[in-house]
Order: structure tokens, then C-alpha cells, then sequence
């Protein structure tokens, strides 16, 4: 009882907040094309609606949000309505929604067919209720009586000069049948693909994100639609829609293209392919570039030589030598007497790599597989992986230093006994593959993001060529008797090659920390400074007082325990600095830079300025090169000066899915990516390379 | 050796313990899964974990009181006599706004509590969400839009309230509501004929 009663108050107090006007934020208005009309001839009225600036209505899928608008007619007997014709929508972004809708003003088409035997002379009424919404970012439910009145003459009509052009705009913007097109439709397990390929003949490109779909529950609307070329034509995917059931039987909608004859930018076509199963043969396709894109797709076999050679340089990086060389130690301590027992370490070793590298990438296919957006360097994105990365470095430079001996030299780490001896080369071959990863990141960031772009299988063979890179030279050292015999002879000099070893180490530590201090600030940086002083703390003490060669086993005993719970505190303040995110931007914009958003992209094109995007990230050397190098050249800015060129860019420093799928969009997974967009809106983005030199970008400015 | 091992075991817990983080950021909401945890405050200060009604059937609701959609269902008195319905039969009824603040429909938790009494909604608590993170891990793309969560923690409804897309009061007598089918169907131990549509109303107002 309490509950009705409420019912009935709360409308009323509700009311208050509602604008009075039946129709806010717009008006409409029923507009017929001709000034009379003739018995038994069709002709055209429309529902003129101009709303205000900012505020939009809807078209027939109103997308995510929104309502589209009706009308109820009240006709004369006799008189018959078709459905309204809707000239194409726009997108209405609202991250992270899309609507499909229309600003400023629009006309609703509608045919009307009076009946033949109409009397001549008189006058009829059309009316209508209309009912849309309109909104900004409140909306509003709006409706209007709207009514035209008509007389019937025996001559031709008239067209009413007042809304000629109206009229005009409108039908150009009416969905025309794809004529001389072939498209079909196909679903899979990432989503539709919708193969367009345009008549012979003509040359015709794609506007962002093409496809409008009649009805809701099929397409994600806000997904970005990746176009590629294909052969004669094009594939676009779509994402499905979270709502939708199961797959559409048919992708009906509305496609825009350019490049027809039309006045309007974008031709539309009425397109609504059966949907097949299955995604069609032409798995591999380049991503959109133009003709004269200077990237060619790396052809697997590329890809692994380069891989393979990758690996090889990784030996050499400052996060694994140190690491690599005390294995290599090993060997010429023991000086070579155990050929066969050398061979077996180094197939462990190996092994180890392997396995280390097939857990990466399998990790990452499998999060990806289940929908994550990532790519590789997705390591570098976690704070906490960066830091604990920089308390592993920094307490294995500590360990070379000699300040932690635990249990006899370090060189055990490289020892070559029997049996154990063997899992502990496993281990050392897995832990190279995890100091390496840092690594990876900024120097093969790219490549290993385009491996990882391709299928799964070449993903993994990818992996497996740079694991075997990796592992080639120790594993070639140890399976040869006559290379083991060159080593030089033991002696002091590789304890103090050890120690230097430390140097490197503690330079990785403090680029880690560069990136960490992006990632975090100040405070989350000093944090971890913290941590890394108590890790110092526990690694001193552990090397004073729990050495078994020194150590009382009492003694050692509590500094043991102490240790541990300092080394817990390091671990505590090393989560805490992670969890401090930075306000500031980690990649620092110049002021002629703006960040990235692909709704920025398509406003800024919509002007007509031409627009160049820099994917990057803090972590990405090859990145911070080009940035400091070329981008900062004077001749560079001052072209992209004078080009008005708008410069945005896309930091990749922590986690993003926007700018991931936006990668994804250009095939790749992994920046560096440099995308320059011409001010004409048809062509297609061209994709610059990833080592970039003045040259390079000014003969690509100079061809827009 | 024993330093080699501690510390390979060191990294694999630390990377265990990273993956999580990375994994949680976008498991998405779907349909059949195990539904995405979260905490949020509700407009008395209280929090509630998602994970703390496991055991309970659970339904929320995207709100934005000066929506014309959502006001549909407050002003005719169907969403708080759905509220009561179930949640005298136990369902744990949270209605979530996602409004960033400065947005349409967000409303400081004093001012929430007003508008709510004014509404009559009895639902549970009024979870505020202003940063659009459980909105936006949910895919709520308009209020209303409703949730169902069954005491196994699975997501078995999220999208439309019902079948009739429009603001007008009218429209609700009639009106097929896909939440109150799902719930019955899944209460008596049937599978949900309708697990999705997709939701109409306003924009959820995000940041």
C-alpha cells in the first residue's frame, strides 16, 4: 500500500527536473517536396529535424545507446505511408560507447501514395506524430505533431523550391544497392569479416571503421573495424556484439566508400550478405598500407632468420653476459677434462631455454586466446614485474660482488658436477630466459609483436628460433672438445672478471628503475630505492654472517631468519611503489604533441589536417632513439610545421586495450609504430619503419 | 645450487603473482563465466564485495535517476516493485551508477540517498561506481541495463530490462521483461531462453 502510494507522489516530484518543452534541444517539421500533389503519384515528404549544436538524434540502429525516431501517421483515407528511408548516420563517440545518429539537421524520408481516386481541387492534410530522442550527454524523449497541407491539382507537381536542396542532401545520402559489387560475409572465431571487392575498374577506398549495422545485437558497435586488403578487394572485421546470441544470418548494413561518383564524401551502400561459416581462406593478409608503404611483410622464413640472429645478440645484452659468462666459467675451471659431461650441460642448458621461451610465448598466445589485449613488452607494462626484475638484478650484481657468497663461490652457479649438476644448467638456461626479457622488450619489442600477430604456430616457431639463438653459443662451446681446449687457463683473473660483471647488472637495474619511476612517479620510484637498500641490508648480512665457511650454525641461523624478513619488507616496498600510479603522462609530450585517442584521429582528419601518430613507450629503446634523434630534428619539426601536420601520440608505457587494439589494427602487436595519415580522406594511412632517419620521415612528408 | 633454485622459484612466484594483475584488468563479463569481482562503496559508506555474496542470487542494475528510460521504470513503480519481489525472495538487489562525477546522474551519496527515497527504490544499496570500472568490466552501455548473477557466481542474464525500447510509461504494461524471465527460469532450475539482448536506454554517463 505504501509502495502505491509512492508510485503515485513520485511522479510528480520527478516531473520537476524534465524540461517543458515537448520537444527540447530541436524542433521538427513535416516538409513535402513538391507544392501539389497529383492523384495515384507518389511523392516525397520528410521529417525535418535541426537540433542544436551538440546534440544529436538517431538513426534506425540507434547503436549503443539512444532510440530511433518514429513517426505514427494520421492520413487522409486512401493515403499510404512507406517506412522511412534513412540517409546514412554518423558515429557518435562517447568512449568507451558508439551511437549511430545525426547532428545539426536531418530530413527522414518518406514516401507517400495517395489514393487515385482523389479529388481535385481540394486540399489534404498529412500529419504525424514524431517521437525521437535527443541527446547530448542528458537525453531527452521529444515529440511534435507535425502536419503539411497539400493541394490536389491535375498538373504536374511542382518541386517547393525552400526544400530542394534538403531534399537533394538527403537522398544523396540514401543507401544505394552495391551494384557490380561482390561481398559476402563469413564468422569465425574472432568475428565477421566482410570481403567487399568493388567492381573492375574502380579504384575505391574505405573511411574508418565503414560498416553500419541495421540491427542491433550483431556488431560491436564501438569495436574498431581493421581493414585489409585482399587480393582484388578488402576484408573488414567486425567484432560481434556482447549481446548478440549467436551469429546474425545476415550482416545488413550500411557500407561507406569513396571513390564512387558521388557529391556527398562517402558513397553508402545497402549491403546484407549471408553470413558462412568460417573465416575464409585468405588467413594472412598485409595490413592496410599504401603502394608505396615501405614495409613488406616479413615472409616467415625472414622472420626466423631474424629471430635466430636475435637470439644471438641477446647473449650479448647487459641483462643476460653476466649471467652467461659465469656458465662459460664453469668450463674453464674445469679446463676441459669432461668432454661428454660438458656436452650433457650444455643440451640442459639449451633445454632450459627452450622451455623457458615456449612458457613465454605460450602465456602470452593463451591470454591473448582468451581475449586479453596485449602484446609483446606486456611484461614491461606491470610496475610490479618491472620492480621485482630491478631487486633480481640488483641482488645478482650483489652476488657477483662477492657481498653474498652463500655456500661457497658463485661460480657454483656455473658448476659442472654430476647428476644435480645437470638440473642446475637446466635452471641457469632459465634464468637466462627471464633476465633476458626485460631485454626483449625494448630491442626486438617489434618484431616479436609482429611474430605474435601471425598464427599461432608461426608465433611459437618464432619463439623456438630465437630460443635456439639464444642457447646456439654455449650449447656449440660445450659439445666442442676442440673450442673447450682454447679457453684460457683458470686463475684470479676470472674472479675479478666476475666482479666487473656486477657493472652491467647494476645498469640494468638502473634503466629499470627509469622505467618504474615513468610508470610510478617519484614516490613509487623511492619506494622502490627503498626496497633495493633493504635487499643490500639482508645480502650483507646474509654474507657476514651466514656463510657456512665463517658462520657459527647458531649464528647463522638468526641472520637466516633476519634476512628473510627484511628480504619480505623489500618485497612489501616493492609492491607498494607498484601500486602508485603516476598522474604525469610516462612518455612526456612536447607541447606540439597530443595524446591519442582514435576519435582525435578521425576529428582531426574530419578537418582535413594531415596526422601522424608515434606508438611508443618508455620501455622501448628503439622508441626513445627515434624520438630523441629524428623526431626532435629541427628540419623534422619544422616540416611537420609547415605541413600543419597534427602530431599525436599513443603511449604504450603501461597498459592501454585502446591503443593495443588500435596496433592490432595495423597488424602489429608491439611498438615502435609510426602512422602518417594524408589529409585527403581517401587514401589509406601509410606506415613508416620502425628505425626511423630524417630522411625517411621528410620524403614521406614530402609525398602527402 | 641452492641459490639457483630459490631464486627460479622466486621469479616464478613473483610472475605468478603478477599475471593476475595483468589478467584481472580486462576479464571481461560474459555470459555462462564466472561473473568479475569487484568492491564498491555503497552510498553509506559501506563496502561490498561481489565475492561476499557467492551462495546468493545477485542482481544489478545500471542506474541514472535523471535518465528518461530509467525514470520509466521508477515513475510507473516497476523497478521497485521488482526490487521487492525479489528481494523478498533473497535476491541481493544493487543498483550501480556509473556517472562520472560532474556527469548526468551522479549525485553526491547524500543527495543519491535523497533521489532514491524520492524513487522508492528498495534495492539493496546504491553502489557508486564514478571511475566506470565495474561498469565498463560489466559492458553496461545504458541505464538501465541489468545483470543477473546466480549463487554459483555465474553470469546468467546481462542486457536489456525488456522488450520495449522507449521513455514512454505506456510502454511497460505488455512488455516482455527479460530479467524477471531469466530469474524465473533460472530459479526453477531451467536454463535462460534469453541470456542476452541488447540493453536501450541513455549512454552510461563514463568519465
Amino acid at each position: 500500500m505504501r509502495r502505491l502510494l509512492l508510485c503515485l507522489l513520485v511522479p510528480a516530484a520527478l516531473a520537476a527536473q524534465e524540461p517543458t518543452d515537448p520537444s527540447p534541444h530541436s524542433d521538427a517539421s513535416l516538409v513535402a517536396k513538391v507544392t501539389s500533389i497529383r492523384p495515384g503519384e507518389p511523392f516525397s515528404v520528410g521529417l525535418r529535424l535541426v537540433m542544436e549544436e551538440g546534440w544529436h538524434s538517431y538513426w534506425r540502429n540507434a547503436g549503443d545507446s539512444g532510440l530511433p525516431t518514429t513517426l505514427a501517421w494520421d492520413l487522409p483515407d486512401g493515403f499510404e505511408a512507406a517506412a522511412i528511408q534513412w540517409p546514412y548516420p554518423s558515429r557518435i563517440e562517447r568512449p568507451p560507447l558508439v551511437s549511430y545518429g545525426y547532428e545539426e539537421e536531418v530530413l527522414l524520408l518518406v514516401e507517400i501514395r495517395p489514393p487515385p481516386d482523389l479529388t481535385v481541387g481540394r486540399t489534404v492534410t498529412l500529419a504525424a506524430r514524431a517521437d525521437w530522442l535527443i541527446c547530448e550527454e542528458p537525453c531527452y524523449p521529444a515529440t511534435a505533431d507535425v502536419a503539411v497541407e497539400l493541394p490536389v491539382r491535375d498538373a504536374p507537381p511542382e518541386p517547393d523550391r525552400r526544400w530542394a536542396d534538403a531534399f537533394a542532401r538527403a537522398r544523396a545520402r540514401l543507401p544505394m544497392a552495391p551494384d557490380g559489387w561482390r561481398i559476402s560475409g563469413r564468422y569465425g572465431p574472432s568475428g565477421y569479416v566482410l570481403a567487399v571487392s568493388p567492381p573492375v575498374g574502380l579504384d575505391v577506398s574505405f573511411p574508418e571503421n565503414p560498416f553500419f549495422a541495421a540491427a542491433k545485437s550483431v556488431i560491436d558497435h564501438a569495436a574498431p573495424q581493421p581493414i585489409a586488403r585482399s587480393g582484388e578487394g578488402f576484408r573488414i572485421r567486425l567484432s560481434v556484439s556482447q549481446f548478440a546470441v549467436g551469429p546474425a544470418e545476415r550482416l545488413e548494413g550500411v557500407l561507406l566508400a569513396r571513390g564512387l561518383e558521388t557529391e556527398t564524401p562517402y558513397a553508402a551502400l545497402a549491403i546484407a550478405p549471408e553470413v558462412i561459416p568460417g573465416e575464409g581462406e585468405e588467413e594472412v593478409v598485409a595490413p592496410m598500407v599504401a603502394a608505396t608503404g615501405y614495409r613488406e611483410p616479413l615472409t616467415l622464413f625472414l622472420a626466423l632468420a631474424f629471430a635466430f640472429l636475435g637470439g644471438l645478440l641477446l647473449n650479448l645484452m647487459p641483462c643476460v653476459l653476466p649471467v652467461l659468462s659465469i656458465k662459460v666459467l664453469g668450463f674453464v675451471e674445469q679446463g676441459g677434462t669432461d668432454p661428454a659431461g660438458a656436452r650433457l650441460h650444455g643440451a640442459a642448458y639449451g633445454l632450459g631455454v627452450l622451455v623457458s621461451f615456449w612458457m613465454l610465448a605460450g602465456a602470452l598466445l593463451l591470454l591473448r586466446a582468451a581475449g586479453q589485449e596485449l602484446g609483446w613488452g606486456f611484461q614491461l607494462q606491470s610496475p610490479l614485474f618491472v620492480a621485482f626484475m630491478a631487486l633480481l638484478f640488483f641482488f645478482l650484481g650483489l652476488m657477483f660482488l662477492g657481498v653474498v657468497e652463500m655456500g661457497g663461490t658463485l661460480t657454483r652457479l656455473g658448476a659442472l658436477g654430476r647428476g644435480a649438476g645437470y638440473r642446475n644448467s637446466l635452471l641457469t638456461g632459465v634464468l637466462a630466459v627471464v633476465v633476458a626479457t626485460p631485454c626483449t622488450a625494448p630491442f626486438m619489442g617489434a618484431a616479436l609483436g609482429f611474430a605474435l600477430a601471425r598464427p599461432a604456430l608461426h608465433g611459437l616457431a618464432v619463439f623456438t628460433t630465437l630460443g635456439l639463438g639464444m642457447a646456439f653459443p654455449y650449447v656449440a662451446l660445450s659439445a666442442s672438445p676442440a673450442l673447450l681446449r682454447r679457453l684460457p687457463r683458470p686463475g684470479p683473473w676470472m674472479e675479478s672478471l666476475k666482479q666487473f660483471l656486477a657493472f652491467p647488472l647494476f645498469a640494468t637495474v638502473v634503466w629499470l628503475l627509469w622505467v618504474f619511476g615513468r610508470q610510478t612517479g617519484v614516490d613509487g620510484a623511492s619506494l622502490l630505492l627503498l626496497a633495493l637498500t633493504f635487499l643490500g641490508l639482508a645480502a650483507w648480512i646474509l654474507g657476514r654472517w651466514s656463510a657456512p665457511s665463517r658462520a657459527r650454525p647458531g649464528r647463522r641461523a638468526v641472520a637466516r631468519a633476519t634476512a628473510t624478513l627484511i628480504l619480505l619488507l623489500a618485497g612489501g616496498l616493492a609492491w607498494a611503489g607498484s601500486q602508485k600510479l603516476s598522474d604525469e603522462p610516462a612518455v612526456r609530450l612536447g607541447s606540439e604533441w597530443q595524446p591519442f585517442s582514435p576519435a582525435r584521429v578521425e576529428a582531426l582528419r574530419s578537418e582535413g589536417r594531415p596526422v601522424f601518430v608515434d606508438f611508443t613507450a618508455a620501455w622501448c629503446l628503439t622508441c626513445q632513439v627515434n624520438e630523441r634523434v629524428t623526431l626532435a630534428d629541427a628540419a623534422v619539426k619544422e616540416a611537420f610545421r609547415a605541413r600543419d601536420i597534427a602530431l599525436l601520440k599513443a603511449d604504450w608505457t603501461t597498459r592501454d586495450p585502446e591503443i593495443t587494439a588500435a596496433l592490432r589494427s595495423f597488424g602489429r602487436s608491439g611498438v615502435p609504430l609510426y602512422v602518417l595519415y594524408s589529409p585527403q580522406p581517401g587514401l589509406p594511412p601509410r606506415i613508416l619503419p620502425e628505425i626511423l632517419s630524417v630522411g625517411i620521415v621528410l620524403d614521406a612528408l614530402a609525398d602527402l | 645450487m641452492r641459490v639457483l633454485s630459490s631464486l627460479v622459484a622466486a621469479i616464478v612466484l613473483v610472475s605468478l603473482a603478477a599475471a593476475p594483475q595483468l589478467g584481472a584488468q580486462e576479464a571481461q563479463a560474459q555470459i555462462g563465466e564466472h561473473a568479475p569481482a569487484f568492491t564498491l562503496p555503497d552510498t553509506y559508506g559501506d563496502e561490498h564485495s561481489l565475492p561476499d555474496y557467492e551462495g546468493e542470487w545477485v542482481v544489478l542494475e545500471w542506474l541514472n535517476y535523471d535518465c528518461p528510460f530509467v525514470r520509466k521504470h521508477y515513475d510507473s513503480g516497476n523497478m521497485p516493485s521488482l526490487q521487492e519481489t525479489y528481494g523478498s525472495k533473497g535476491v541481493i538487489w544493487f543498483a550501480v551508477v556509473s556517472s562520472a562525477p560532474g556527469k548526468q546522474g551522479y549525485f553526491a551519496p547524500d543527495e543519491m540517498n535523497r533521489r532514491s527515497e524520492q524513487a522508492g527504490s528498495v534495492a539493496k544499496a546504491v553502489l557508486l561506481d564514478p571511475e566506470g570500472t565495474v561498469g565498463r568490466l560489466y559492458g553496461a552501455r545504458t541505464t538501465p541495463q541489468m545483470v543477473l548473477i546466480d549463487p554459483a557466481g555465474t553470469v546468467l542474464y546481462n542486457g536489456a530490462i525488456d522488450d520495449k525500447p522507449s521513455a514512454r510509461i505506456e510502454t511497460i504494461e505488455g512488455a516482455h521483461n527479460y530479467l524477471v524471465a531469466a530469474i524465473e527460469e533460472a530459479m526453477a532450475g531451467k536454463p535462460v531462453s534469453v541470456p542476452t539482448s541488447q540493453p536501450y536506454g541513455c549512454s552510461v554517463k563514463y568519465k
